[in-house]
């Protein structure tokens, strides 16, 4: 017996890791029609994963002061060996976790996943993507850049709109009346230690989720479409005769990781400006406001919308009422029919949101 | 966990959050700026010919020329707190070589300086006053030297400057491309200044030899500069040959892993 095999017995005799394995994994039975589109959660626990150990790599060199804050991102760029690697990972990584956390949901969306008994599945990953778009902007002013203080200043100063507290809400966002030195402290408090601890509990609850209610079966290749779960008692969805997540679709899973990575390289490596204007190598200087300071692509069509709407109240009503309907989606769409083309009144309102999405997105970066 | 100690850690956690005072918060504009700009003509027009200044872009402000105190306006132009206010013409070039102090020595040498109270132009008649132009070679123009003189002579020494501009210009080029991707630029930046501004200190010479034979010198300078840069230029084809070998590993393991997917299946 190798001596792999003899530590492999030790443990397994004492916690039973060879039970675990053929419960999660060679006997965890999915769906014999899972399709690709499954694997998008577990290319997200990669992105977090890299985000996490890059984030941490940064935090050996980069100081939280704004005296010294930019200096030592670009002593990170240009000095610390590898740097600008591990730099670029994480600011790409922000963009492109967002992109697959986008798909995620909207696959979710069309195959109706959301639907009882899957309600908090839903209202969990509806949280986490805000939680993770709130991580992006407080990570957006830690470089201390032109683009970081301008593009937060525009960001905190949107909520004075709101009525009566509004004024308020953005001097304890800021910590002071301007963007300053108290706001980079807040904003790196919330980045490195709230927000991420927030995001893994969510996560937990989220993988929770899926294991208690089991994971759906697609709409695609059935013909009875619909929600089978009555909402009388507790069921979990298991699918007798599927396949096993060990090796099937672990290797899907890999299969898909793989082409994440291999995109999220193929910018690091190609188009390493991808996440970055020029403003963004350029110290703060809060006597210079620059002439075209834009959010982050996945919040070009929210700045587009407060840009076009008479006042930014009303903006920011609009869009605090579309983000509470898809928030509460499962509870408002309550019809078992999971197939899209099924629900066409439901596909025309998401390719319409879609295009709606895409339409301000554009605007907001050509105007 | 108790009540108590639980509202003792919220307590704790929104006193620490409370708006601090920053010691380093700033006005986002100086009081010269926000009551000028909204003042007609004279008093008005400078603000919007100093934003598409060369000092606009440097943040060189109002207050860095003129004096006095940026941050208020009662005192914005007093005096006793350093207010100059406009230069008269003999005061004009030590009014800019405050700054400037070997572009002034240069200035003082030429033919124009010496022209100084004389109907010789000061430092304003060829690179403006609020709109103030980078220095370049673009200054020497016939529509801006005949207002004084015939273009003859200047046109040589134009010609003669003209290369080393357009180098410096392609290396400044670069730089600033680099800047723009992340690269501390720095040392490069403040090499090609000062390499800059001894070619600059030439444009106020009037010694055909001597603008030649300076040229070749700053030119050398260049050649260093080049090399330089061209060592970034080879890290960032490696950086990209590296991307590739990673983002081809990559999608060959999509690839096989996809087909033993579809062996098992």
């Amino acid at each position: 017996m190798s001596w792999l095999k003899r530590l492999y017995r030790w443990v397994d005799l004492r916690i039973g890791v060879g039970e675990i394995a053929d419960k999660e994994l060679t006997g965890y039975l999915l769906p014999r029609n899972i399709n690709e589109w499954y694997s998008l959660g577990s290319i997200l626990l990669v992105a977090f994963a890299l985000q996490v150990v890059t984030g941490m790599l940064l935090l050996v060199y980069y100081v939280p002061d704004a005296d010294k804050a930019f200096q030592s991102v670009n002593f990170i760029m240009n000095e610390v060996p590898y740097g600008w690697l591990i730099r670029l990972c994480h600011a790409v990584g922000s963009n492109t976790m967002i992109a697959v956390l986008i798909l995620h949901m909207l696959s979710t969306l069309v195959m109706g996943s959301y639907k009882s008994p899957r309600e908090l599945n839903w209202v969990t990953g509806f949280l986490l993507f805000s939680l993770v778009q709130g991580i992006s902007l407080t990570g957006y002013l830690a470089p201390w850049s032109q683009l970081s203080f301008w593009a937060t200043t525009v960001a905190t100063n949107s909520v004075s709109a709101l009525p009566v507290a509004g004024p308020g809400m953005v001097e304890f966002l800021r910590g002071g009346k301007l963007v300053g030195p108290s706001t980079l402290g807040r904003f790196f408090a919330l980045h490195v230690a709230f927000l991420p601890l927030v995001i893994g509990v969510v996560i937990a609850v989220h993988v929770f989720l899926l294991k208690r209610t089991g994971i759906s079966t697609p709409p695609f290749g059935k013909s009875d479409t619909k929600n089978a779960w009555q909402g009388d008692s507790y069921r979990y969805e298991s699918h007798p005769g599927g396949i096993p997540f060990f090796p099937h679709f672990a290797l899907q899973d890999l299969t898909s990781i793989c082409i994440y990575l291999a995109i999220f390289f193929g910018v690091v490596f190609f188009w390493p400006t991808m996440p970055f204007t020029p403003d963004a190598f350029v110290p703060a200087d809060p006597f210079k406001t620059p002439a075209h300071i834009k959010p982050e692509w996945y919040f070009l069509a929210n700045y587009q919308t407060l840009k076009i709407l008479p006042n930014e109240l009303l903006g920011l009503t609009v869009q605090g009422v579309a983000m509470t309907f898809l928030a509460l989606i499962p509870f408002i769409d309550r019809s078992p029919e999971r197939h899209p083309l099924k629900r066409p009144l439901f596909l025309t309102l998401v390719v319409a949101g879609i295009a709606l999405w895409i339409g301000l997105t554009v605007w907001g970066h050509l105007s | 966990m108790t009540f108590s100690k639980a509202s003792i850690l919220v307590t704790t956690a929104l006193a620490l959050m409370l708006p601090a005072s920053s010691p380093c918060a700033e006005l986002p504009e100086t009081v010269c700026i926000q009551c000028h700009a909204s003042l007609p003509d004279k008093l008005g027009a400078p603000v919007n010919l100093w934003r598409k200044s060369i000092h606009a872009e440097n943040g060189i402000s109002c207050n860095s020329c003129h004096g006095g105190d940026p941050k208020n306006a009662p005192e914005a132009m007093s005096p006793a707190r350093g207010f100059i206010g406009v230069p008269s013409e003999v005061d004009t070039p030590g009014f800019c070589g405050r700054c400037h102090p070997g572009v002034l020595k240069d200035y003082q040498a030429s033919a124009h300086g010496k022209a100084l109270g004389k109907g010789g132009p000061t430092c304003v008649t060829c690179h403006g006053n609020h709109d103030i132009v980078k220095a370049s070679l673009e200054i020497i123009n016939e529509k801006s030297c005949s207002r004084c003189h015939s273009f003859d002579r200047a046109r040589i020494i134009r010609d003669a400057m003209q290369q080393t501009e357009a180098h410096i210009q392609g290396i400044d080029r670069r730089i600033s491309a680099f800047q723009a991707t992340g690269v501390d630029t720095e040392r490069l930046g403040k090499a090609l200044f000062a390499v800059r501004n001894s070619f600059h200190s030439l444009f106020h010479e009037v010694n055909v030899t001597r603008v030649k034979s300076e040229s070749s010198r700053i030119n050398a300078e260049l050649a260093k500069l080049d090399e330089d840069l061209r060592v970034i230029e080879d890290s960032r084809a490696q950086r990209k040959v590296a991307g590739g070998v990673v983002v081809a590993g990559l999608l060959l393991v999509a690839l096989f892993t996809h087909l033993l997917r579809k062996t098992f299946k």
